[in-house]
């Protein structure tokens, strides 16, 4: 066990007790990310990153600054000034941002240290992390390669689980850092809908976006968001919702809370391992004061989650991609006129996924069809939030297993019409439709892999999601988890 | 709802201006026919042509307006700095006319 291995808060009473230095920390930080052979970094920052902790130890460390000299990772959807950033797309080979995203910018402020940009799904299009243009990225859980990290956020969610960085930066528009973080053992958190500003992230569906990250605990997820919620002129959505001291009144006492178990999506999963896990964990709440119920919702309207989410999603990414054109930025072919330049660039720039994204958004925004799948999916998201809302109204959150199985395997297939799939698989949705905060945490292993629960609240109740989460931890004792952390089966 | 076939496909895509290649448009006519089921399951939602659309998670209303700080603009030499093509210090295009 290295000081890399442990949380935020750890580490940080290490570099103020001078156990460690921020130059050892990154150092070991950046032979782990030079040594990892899961296709997790786009760019290992090492000069920048040996510079910056020089620098750093030769001042005081801050009390009160817990990411002073915390090596981490940010997916290489978020702008990085002087720093190559390219969504993992070749559409963006060679494009230098010319500011930092405002996360980036709070996290640098804190003197934190970015050691590495991380792959993704190519321009966070992609639930698998096998479309980026290195190629798949792997779970750090598994050395025979078989079995995905999930996306888009891979490479964010292997930095993390494998030990590199205690900290990464993500992105969730559909459950990009929640389902990542399921299959590799992670806490992943996306606060409520503009509570973070998304100023230089790569936009992929704006009223979906999410900033999101990856932590080793509950307390390090809510140590984060007191970090990155705070307001910013730069992003219009941002808002001016007071924040709280999330990292101060997070508690584990959970006594009185009332909690929902959406029956259609529990029922749905069928692996007994993981259903005798959640009955436990439910009865371990339950042992801790909080009235656990399962509701029932309508069934129709949960497995339309997916298809509002892909038509939605899908459509309003046609547009927001429609500046990668090969001419301001990223490689131009050349052409004959103007359209000829961008036609030649987004042929080649592009890969076959999201392009097939890309013509799906479009098919569905063709006048003829907008009726029919656009703008119904508009009213079924609406009908969704309501539905969710309602449960609100009862119960302060929402817990379920955060998916139906563990880290799926590449060749794997799966049935697309089925409950499993459409209920359990790609429920998450829900919480980027009603901008509600939505939190993975690990529950359990099964045949060495972990899977993960998920707490949802309602907006600007983060405060629900982190006091259950980190009940929770006392059941799990997987609290800290990484790959270098011993752990047993069904703990 | 348009039939979905190779041609509305590749008007799709040119639409958004780019192509893609015999192989890949089968590959995405293969995948309408369950992405065609799961849309459908939409239209069985009761009520849902009754509903209005969601744009946003929730009410979004900004009734403040932003200092009015004087700010250097980006310069021209960082602004053609990601461009492919420059002539002259402009972004260099074909002829239109």
């Amino acid at each position: 066990m290295n000081y890399l291995d442990k949380t935020i808060v750890e580490i940080h009473e290490a570099l103020l007790s001078k156990k460690v230095s921020v130059l050892e920390l990154t150092k070991e930080a950046l032979k782990r990310a030079h040594e990892n052979s899961d296709n997790a970094f786009e760019l290992i920052l090492d000069e920048s990153a040996i510079k910056k902790a020089t620098e750093l130890d030769k001042l005081p460390v801050p009390k009160d600054n817990y990411f002073f000299g915390i090596p981490y990772v940010a997916k290489d959807s978020f702008s990085t000034k002087g720093i190559e950033t390219t969504g993992s797309s070749n559409i963006l080979n060679g494009y230098i941002p010319l500011f930092d995203a405002t996360v980036i910018k709070y996290l640098n402020d804190a003197n934190a240290v970015l050691i590495a940009k991380a792959t993704l799904d190519e321009l966070a299009m992609g639930g698998t992390g096998t479309t980026g243009h290195k190629g798949i990225t792997y779970n750090p859980y598994d050395a025979s390669h078989e079995h995905m990290v999930g996306g888009s956020s891979c490479g964010s969610a292997v930095s993390v689980a494998a030990g590199v960085v205690p900290f990464s930066l993500g992105s969730d528009t559909g459950d990009s850092v929640r389902k990542p973080a399921n299959n590799v053992g992670l806490v992943g958190m996306k606060p409520t809908w503009g509570l973070i500003s998304r100023y230089g992230l790569f936009p992929f569906a704006p009223s979906l976006d999410h900033v999101g990250y990856f932590t080793k605990s509950v307390e390090d997820s809510a140590l984060a968001l007191n970090l990155l919620s705070k307001r910013d002129d730069n992003d219009a959505t941002n808002t001016y919702h007071k924040r709280d001291d999330y990292f101060k009144e997070v508690s584990k006492d959970i006594k009185g809370k009332k909690i929902a178990v959406i029956k259609e999506i529990s029922t749905s999963i069928k692996d007994p391992v993981l259903a005798k896990k959640f009955d436990e964990s439910i009865e371990f709440l339950k042992g801790k004061g909080a009235v656990v119920d399962m509701v029932s919702m309508d069934a129709t309207l949960l497995s339309t989650i997916y298809p509002a989410y892909f038509i939605i999603s899908c459509a309003e990414a046609t547009s927001n991609n429609a500046n990668l054109d090969g001419i301001k930025f990223g490689p131009n072919y050349g052409g004959n006129t103007y359209q000829e330049v961008m036609y030649n660039s987004r042929t080649r720039g592009f890969s076959p996924l999201i392009k097939r994204r890309f013509v799906i958004g479009s098919y569905s925004l063709m006048s003829d069809n907008q009726h029919d799948l656009f703008l119904r999916a508009q009213k079924a998201r609406h009908m969704i939030v309501d539905a969710f809302n309602e449960v609100f109204k009862k119960y302060d959150a929402i817990y379920l297993l955060a998916a139906p199985k563990t880290a799926p395997k590449f060749n794997e297939a799966s049935d697309k019409l089925s409950d499993t799939y459409l209920l359990a698989d790609n429920y998450l949705a829900f919480g980027n439709f009603g901008g509600f905060p939505s939190m993975t945490l690990p529950l359990g292993f099964k045949d060495g892999m972990p899977f993960g629960v998920n707490i949802t609240s309602k907006p600007f109740d983060e405060k629900d999601v982190f006091d259950i989460g980190l009940a929770l931890e006392d059941f799990t004792n997987l609290k800290g988890l990484d790959i270098n952390m011993k752990h047993g089966e069904d703990k | 709802m348009r039939a979905v076939n190779k041609e509305v496909l590749k008007d799709a895509a040119n639409r958004l201006l780019f192509d893609m290649s015999d192989e890949e448009y089968n590959t995405l006519l293969d995948e309408f026919h369950i992405i065609k089921e799961q849309f459908e399951l939409i239209g069985k939602i009761k009520g849902v042509d009754d509903s209005t659309p969601m744009t946003f998670p929730f009410e979004v209303t900004i009734d403040c307006l932003r200092e009015d700080i004087p700010e250097k603009p980006l310069s021209k030499e960082d602004a053609l700095k990601n461009a492919g093509s420059v002539k002259d210090g402009q972004i260099k295009l074909p002829k239109v006319l």
